[in-house]
């Protein structure tokens, strides 16, 4: 798991939006249309970094609806500290918690 | 010349452009946060971007290697070939995924 996230969140060039995308969901949960409103990207956009993050096994939907929401998966919950370096070497800015 | 000939040169090249490729997004991300993974992945780019360098002179301005590759059975062709092929199948996968 660690190789993965180091490689979809640090080494990948679409990164740096999915380490966004990976705060706004540690924040609360949301669906696409309410990440590409409040992160302010292209639906289809967000869609292609959720679909990475899916294929990746970092989240997953609540189900197959339209208006599915995005949660983390138990792999990344049970791979939190490392979620929490990779995300603090990539974006220290931000606020981790 | 031969097929495999140009098959091998081609393959040096187009190693370089997907070499070049992924170094420039290795550079970017690494000048943004500095992580030893990044710098990881950029060494390995630089080596083999070099590597294929070195192949790319041989192929193109080297005269006793490319005597000697004309002259070389088909099985070494080949082989050859492979060396630098299979490279170029390689890094497009990696292309895929860290283009995405």
């Amino acid at each position: 798991m660690d190789d993965v996230l180091w490689y979809v969140l640090a080494s990948s060039r679409g990164g740096p939006t999915r380490v966004r995308i990976l705060r706004a969901l540690e924040e609360r949960p949301r669906n696409a249309n309410q990440l590409a409103t409040d992160l302010e990207f292209d639906y289809t956009t967000i869609r292609h970094h959720l679909n990475v993050l899916m294929e990746n096994n970092v989240v997953r939907r609540t189900d197959d609806d339209y208006a599915a929401v995005y949660l983390f998966t138990e792999q990344v919950r049970s791979n939190w500290d490392t979620v929490e370096t990779v995300l603090e070497a990539v974006d220290p800015d931000s606020e981790a918690r | 010349m031969s097929a495999l000939f140009t098959i091998a040169w081609v393959a040096a090249a187009v190693n370089v452009v997907l070499l070049a490729a992924l170094g420039w997004v290795w550079v970017q991300g690494y000048r943004r946060h500095g992580a030893s993974h990044t710098l990881g992945l950029l060494v390995f780019a630089s080596l083999l971007l070099v590597q294929n360098g070195v192949w790319l002179y041989f192929y193109r301005l080297h005269e006793g290697y490319i005597g000697w590759f004309v002259n070389a059975g088909v099985d070494v062709q080949v082989g050859m070939v492979l060396l630098c092929g299979l490279e170029t199948v390689a890094l497009a996968f990696l292309v895929r995924i860290t283009w995405s």
